[in-house]
């Protein structure tokens, strides 16, 4: 197993090292892929450098789906009272995991009903989460077996690559990515433009605070050594109201080439107001705190009162709503 | 009578499996007769049974999940179970409270046949040796304190078969459970995957194999699936035999209050316990020494009767001497002889006649204004139903871990399997219950959030909610056992004063109040009360030990444990 991923991490290396000299357009770094290459192996063990993310999934799933359900809700979906209590929360949706490591978070949206793919710069970890996958039943959906899962696939490619098709997405999720990328305005757009209009962005990511520091950087990688050393650049941490600004900024510019649409209508943002305090309002934009509280030995998600900005210190949850146009 | 020869199968199978699995590890299956599922639940004990009416009673469960249980028994023997109106099982429970909600919830409750069970109204439990007693009723648990609403009773006396009955005729009306039974696990292996994410498999008697998300042993004290996962446990024999039987009676008198109380005395061999299962039939379990156990067992027709009468009425000394010339006679003695002897007791122990302790020497004891005495001790036990006599090894035993890692991962315990307790507070089974509810309670919020539940992060929340709760429980039930089986000169000295005991048995009330649902199982803010009952204990035990019994701070300790306990109770 060791030595497979050894073998791809090499061949990867080497395909990063044409793309870069064919100047592709890239935010992912090359040091940082070869960096989890070699941890990728490593993911699916619960107990090991991962275990964080492991612990993390199901508070991240419960904020997808409750916040899907929400605006489901919202918008009066008579369907929601069965997605409620089902397992087919996200069940005819076309979902998209961008970065997704080994897999974690694209076999629980499988799970939940989506049609899921998951990408990733990284070939090892496509393999890594292909193989896993395989061993499931459920994920490579037989027939006959009783099970409502949608369906998974997975690709060796990145977000700025997957614009070229034309398939977008009701659901785009980048968890914990946008801290390792090169340029996070260039990643931002990608993963908001494979976005369907009315669809919806999760992002989660570690903010840039001196408690981040300290928690992520001083204490996870060096005192306590939970997470190999270099994982995390605190320069590149993203603070909550960045996300914010960007999307108030931020209109989608290539609005689908359907013969029909006005193509040359200027869309609008997609925060288009803030509070006082800057936070935007719940049916665009949300921003939740995500804490791990050490005698519970899980990570919890701060309540929206917590404080303005959900207690979003360290690592949090964003998502935002595409205009529907 | 039935449990017996599950308990010996169990043995049997258990012992196999580390044999078979050592010899076969590297074996390979061939894959063609390999089923996936996603939940195999081996046992079909009271726990794996409801664990799996609990699950398929969801119906999230039912759509996104293959579950099957497994059981080496005949389980359509227990489908089929019937007695006679008044004829009564040997293995009784006390369903608490907590535990008949949880049933009620799942839709098993209404398959009981409740006119076979005896609500307890009233506990009385004592020192055999100070005599020191309390009495507690159900107007003892706080209001509003438990899950329960409002509740005439304390607990409710059930026969193991009728509660399995009613599991197996609920499950029969749902389509989402496979079901097999006389068919044994006869090895578990994990499979050969270069991934290093191998599944359990399962293979049985009947030669198919099941490769599993996640396999639950439900399989009692030998737990073969804990075995497989590698989860050693914490543990020993108490040098203690329950005998079983029971017993027909006298009815209570007009004058007295129905058969109703559950009577348990504290004697140094271990306690003994009267559970009321009709107007003239209640349910014996007898902690005793392994000797004793074994003679009595055995013995000739209307000895154990005769023994079970006097050890609840003379003087712990007279029962001392009763034991010794038991084990003195060898094979036991006749009828006469220790009737006799029990006799002979009475009178040097000046028992009047008339008196309710009069047991040998007593003349009529049916008719007529009862004695004043008559309620402090259970009614007269006048012979044992068929068959119903057997004995019971036990034992304290709690598994490092209730969820398997590496290469036992995939695995997760509940009921005797992950814990087995000493059965003075009737708490063995309503503790893998409570199990029960945890687990489906973590594996249907897991199905919510896409997880894979068979995975370790998906079962922490169960491990989480039960190991620490359990322990508290069996750690006071198991110091509470020590406490009085306790020979210590300083325990001994505060028996023979009396004063202080009687906050020790508030302990003794604390848990069985706990026992009542008084405390209830669901939620996670439930522990406070046995926290308190096991610091309590804790300190008395420890004072206990270190030989200075000072009575006025003990009574302190305890004694405001106790109110805290109860005062924390009311407020919820
Ligand atoms: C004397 C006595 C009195 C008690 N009184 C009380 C009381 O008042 N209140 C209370 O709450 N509890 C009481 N208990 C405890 C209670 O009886 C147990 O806790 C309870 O029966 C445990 O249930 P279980 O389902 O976990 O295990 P078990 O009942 O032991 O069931 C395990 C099942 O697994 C099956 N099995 C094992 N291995 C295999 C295999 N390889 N393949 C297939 N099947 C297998 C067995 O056949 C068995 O059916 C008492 C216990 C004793 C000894």
């Amino acid at each position: 197993m060791f030595s497979t991923a050894l073998r791809q991490s090499t061949r990867l290396q080497r395909s990063l090292q044409s793309r870069r000299n064919l100047q592709t357009a890239s935010t992912v770094n090359a040091a940082e892929i070869a960096h989890f290459s070699r941890l990728s192996s490593l993911w699916w063990d619960e107990h090991g450098e991962f275990a964080f993310l492991h612990r993390m999934n199901p508070v991240r799933m419960q904020f997808v789906r409750d916040k899907l359900l929400e605006i489901a809700r919202d918008e009066g979906d008579e369907n929601t009272a069965r997605l409620g209590a089902g397992r087919d929360a996200l069940s005819g949706l076309d979902v998209l995991d961008v970065g997704c490591g080994g897999g974690l978070l694209s076999e629980s949206l499988a799970r939940l009903g989506a049609r899921t793919l998951g990408i990733d710069a990284s070939e090892s970890n496509i393999g890594i989460a292909s193989l896993h996958a395989s061993a499931d039943p459920q994920l490579s959906s037989q027939p006959g077996s009783p099970s409502s899962s949608g369906s998974l696939q997975y690709r060796n490619t990145s977000a700025e690559e997957l614009l070229k098709d034309k398939k977008r997405y009701d659901v785009v999720c980048s968890m914990e990515v946008i801290e390792h990328v090169d340029n996070p305005p260039a990643f931002l757009s990608a993963c908001a433009e494979l976005v369907k209009p009315g669809g919806h962005l999760f992002l989660s990511t570690i903010a840039r605070t001196p408690l981040s520091y300290l928690l992520t950087i001083v204490a996870a990688e060096y005192v306590l050594r939970k997470v190999a050393v270099g994982t995390h650049t605190y320069s590149k941490f993203v603070n909550p109201s960045e996300l914010v600004s960007f999307f108030r900024e931020y209109h989608s510019p290539s609005p689908l080439p359907s013969p029909g649409a006005d193509s040359t209508r200027p869309s609008r943002p997609w925060i288009t107001r803030t509070y006082d305090n800057g936070l935007p309002t719940r049916t665009e934009a949300e921003i939740r705190g995500l804490i791990y509280v050490p005698w519970k030995g899980d990570w919890v998600l701060m309540p929206r009162s917590s404080t303005a900005w959900g207690a979003a210190e360290c690592n949090y949850m964003f998502w935002v709503r595409k205009p529907a146009e | 009578m039935a449990s017996l020869s599950v308990r010996r199968a169990l043995k049997r199978s258990g012992s196999q499996i580390l044999t078979r699995q050592r010899r076969t590890s590297s074996r390979a299956y061939s894959s063609e007769n390999v089923e996936d599922t996603d939940v195999v639940i081996v046992g079909g004990g009271p726990a794996g049974l409801a664990l799996a009416s609990a699950l398929t009673s969801h119906k999230i469960v039912c759509d996104s999940l293959k579950v099957t249980l497994v059981e080496a028994g005949d389980l359509s023997k227990v489908q089929d179970w019937s007695l006679e109106p008044n004829v009564f099982s040997n293995r009784v429970s006390s369903i608490t409270n907590s535990s008949r909600a949880f049933l009620e919830g799942i839709g098993v409750w209404d398959y009981v046949d409740e006119a076979r069970t005896t609500p307890i109204q009233q506990m009385q439990v004592w020192d055999g040796v100070s005599d020191a007693r309390i009495t507690f009723d159900a107007s003892d648990i706080p209001l509003g304190s438990s899950n329960v609403p409002e509740c005439s009773h304390m607990a409710q006396m059930t026969e193991n078969l009728n509660l399995q009955r009613a599991l197996l005729r609920r499950l029969s009306t749902i389509q989402g459970l496979k079901l097999l039974q006389r068919v044994k696990v006869d090895l578990i292996q994990r499979e050969n995957r270069e991934s290093g994410t191998g599944w359990p498999l399962v293979h049985l008697s009947d030669g198919s194999v099941l490769r599993t998300r996640l396999l639950v042993g439900a399989d009692g004290f030998n737990s073969p699936v804990r075995s497989y996962a590698g989860i050693s446990s914490y543990g020993w024999s108490y040098d203690t035999q329950a005998i079983v039987a029971t017993l027909n009676h006298f009815e209570r008198s007009p004058f007295q209050a129905p058969n109703n109380t559950a009577y348990q005395r504290f004697l140094p061999t271990g306690p003994i316990a009267f559970l009321p299962l009709s107007p003239t039939v209640s349910s014996l379990v007898w902690s005793t020494k392994p000797p004793l156990a074994a003679i009595l067992s055995k013995s000739e027709p209307g000895v154990l009767e005769c023994m079970i009468n006097a050890v609840f009425r003379l003087p712990e000394i007279s029962v001392r001497y009763l034991h010794q010339r038991i084990l003195d006679s060898g094979s036991g003695m006749s009828k006469e002889q220790i009737q006799e002897e029990i006799a002979w007791r009475e009178r040097s122990d000046s028992i009047p006649s008339h008196s309710a302790y009069a047991s040998a020497s007593k003349s009529a004891s049916e008719g007529g204004i009862p004695p004043s005495d008559a309620e402090a001790i259970p009614s007269l036990v006048t012979s044992i139903q068929a068959g119903t006599v057997a004995s019971f090894p036990l034992r304290f035993n709690h598994a490092d871990s209730y969820i398997g890692e590496g290469a036992g991962s995939r695995t997760v315990l509940i009921g005797d399997a992950a814990h087995t307790v000493h059965p003075l507070a009737g708490q063995g089974l309503n503790l893998g219950l409570g199990d029960v509810e945890a687990l489906t309670r973590c594996i249907i919020r897991a199905l919510g959030q896409g997880a894979d539940i068979g995975s370790y992060t998906a079962l922490i929340p169960y491990a989480r909610e039960r190991y620490f709760e359990n322990h508290k429980v069996m750690a006071a039930v198991d110091k509470l056992h020590k406490l009085y089986s306790s020979t210590a000169a300083p325990v001994v000295w505060a028996r023979s004063v009396g004063v202080e005991v009687l906050n020790e048995l508030d302990s003794v009330k604390a848990a069985l109040m706990m026992n009542a649902g008084a405390y209830g199982h669901t939620g996670g803010n439930n522990g406070s009360g046995w926290n308190v009952l096991a610091r309590g204990v804790e300190v008395l035990a420890g004072t206990a030990s270190a030989g200075k019994m000072l009575g006025a701070g003990l009574s302190g300790v305890i004694g405001q444990g106790l109110q805290t306990l109860l005062k924390s109770g009311g407020q919820r």
